[in-house]
């Protein structure tokens, strides 16, 4: 796997998304929404379904699993001082829907989604870009300024957070608009290569114990 | 004599050394990593890993944004000079740390019957003991334990299991964290004894530095084989495919009944821990 690097300014027409394969690398430009918040995806779920307006504007938009910790400014918009990705498929049963009725262009943060959530991004035409786990200090330095902070009840990690960033990444296309996902393929890959691995640590074994077979 | 007070300030400054430092054993696994990558994506996300790692620590800021729950593993000497609670100095520690970090952290304590989260909860730290004999050092090791790796860490009995079914188990367990732990991983494995000591076995061993063998040959063949089979899946760095899925394999064992626990701990790459030795309040030695 050795992808291209793109450097993309949102929000993304559905053919610059197209354009995105499994392994290729992103820096991104413009407005991203984030949050790593349970709860705050359930409201956004409930919201839908209701038809209720969520507080901002997400519909061909990017929705990152990305946390941020916001430190208030009196009279202003807090100021976020660091970013980093969080597991998404613990989100796996909001995300389709979040994908299809927002026609989400971008979605990511770190570890990918499952089946159901690949298929709503293929009909959607989105893709999931994964950032780097640890890698708070770099994705900082992209972020220019917080846009808005909603639902801010919510601890921090919560919120719904609009930022601003310039060329946030390098993160990695996981998940393309195509139903390709690369953490499907591996997992088929690695449960494909259990038996032999499992046969080679057992001539291993027999090596070490000097009982070997010819 | 070492003081409630000194253990206080060394508690907090583990924690935060933790939250801003990538040990240099495993920044030097990495840049190995690096080098044996086959591919362009696992490459980059490596060399990406170690400037994030450089930067947080040039710039004293957080490696990762989530600071996990604070863990700390005590070995007490018996013949330490300690005044005051060791168990209040840490609590106190990780209290004043929270409420003076710079960046400040975010709430990830968290109550498991309601999921309310703060800075402190019940029985936080965690915070283990073990006692040394005919020794006057007082050692603390702090190991922020997060979501990424500590989601994925599994634990189960056997009766009898051959060498085989241990290994298998700790393939699977590897196989089914997949890309999420943000490997490469540190895998630490503990064999027997009974179901609590088996996992604190595996939760010591991924505290061990790595890169160095095990000193006992058997434990160190089935580290190494076993390296080389979680190393041959293919999940790669941040499980986006490549080589690099485990840095190292660590693995303890202790006699057991018919029964065997098996416990699987693992540690995400940046792989967070800091220690201290200390003899008196003028005596501090500080490692990774």
């Amino acid at each position: 796997m050795s992808g291209r690097t793109h450097e993309l300014q949102l929000p993304l027409a559905d053919e610059q998304v197209k354009e995105l394969a499994v392994g290729d690398m992103v820096l991104l430009s413009g407005e991203i929404t984030v949050s790593i918040g349970l709860p705050t995806h359930q409201r956004m779920v409930q919201s839908i379904n209701d038809g209720v307006p969520l507080p901002v504007d997400l519909r061909g938009g990017a929705f990152f699993h990305l946390s941020t910790y916001l430190k208030e400014v009196p009279g202003a918009l807090p100021q976020p001082l660091y970013m980093n990705p969080s597991t998404s498929t613990r989100y796996n049963a909001y995300m389709p829907t979040l994908i299809r009725s927002l026609g989400l262009k971008l979605v990511g943060g770190k570890g990918g989604l499952d089946a159901a959530s690949v298929a709503a991004m293929r009909e959607a035409g989105c893709a999931y870009l994964s950032f780097l786990g640890g890698g708070c200090t770099l994705l900082a330095q992209s972020i220019e300024s917080c846009v808005a902070s909603n639902w801010n009840e919510y601890i921090s990690q919560f919120r719904l957070v609009t930022l601003k960033v310039r060329t946030l990444g390098p993160a990695t296309v996981g998940i393309d608009a195509h139903g390709n996902s690369v953490y499907e393929s591996l997992r088929g890959q690695a449960l494909e290569r259990r038996a032999q691995i499992l046969n080679e640590l057992n001539h291993q074994r027999r090596m070490a114990a000097g009982t070997a077979p010819g | 004599m070492i003081t409630q007070d000194q253990i206080k300030a060394v508690s907090a400054r583990l924690y935060e050394q933790s939250l801003k430092r990538v040990p240099q054993d495993t920044q030097a696994v990495l840049r190995k990593a690096r080098e044996a990558e086959g591919n362009d994506t696992a490459r980059k996300t490596i060399q990406i890993m170690l400037e994030s790692a450089d930067a947080a620590q040039q710039r004293e800021q957080l490696v990762c944004s989530d600071v996990g729950i604070p863990v700390y593993s005590v070995k007490l000497g018996t013949r330490a000079q300690v005044q005051g609670s060791i168990r209040q100095a840490i609590v106190d520690g990780f209290a004043d740390l929270a409420a003076r970090i710079d960046p400040p952290i975010l709430k990830m304590v968290t109550n498991p019957l309601t999921h309310q989260r703060s800075y402190a909860g019940k029985d936080m730290p965690i915070i283990t003991f073990d006692l040394v004999d005919d020794s006057d050092v007082l050692e603390l090791i702090c190991a922020p334990k997060a979501m990424g790796s500590g989601r994925w860490e599994a634990l189960d009995t056997f009766v009898f299991p051959s060498l085989e079914t241990i290994e298998t188990y700790v393939l699977d367990t590897v196989i089914k964290a997949g890309s999420q732990p943000c490997p490469p991983i540190v895998v630490g494995v503990g064999i027997g004894g009974t179901f609590d000591y088996a996992a604190r076995m595996a939760k010591q061993q991924v505290l061990r530095p790595v890169g160095q063998a095990n000193p006992e040959p058997t434990l160190a063949a089935m580290e190494e084989r076993l390296l080389k089979a979680i190393n041959s899946l293919g999940f790669g760095p941040m499980g986006t495919g490549g080589n690099a899925t485990a840095m190292a394999v660590h693995i303890d064992y202790a006699a057991s009944h018919g029964f065997v626990p098996i416990a699987v701990a693992l540690n995400c790459w940046i792989n967070r821990r800091a220690g201290a030795r200390m003899k008196s309040d003028s005596d501090v030695e500080w490692f990774e």
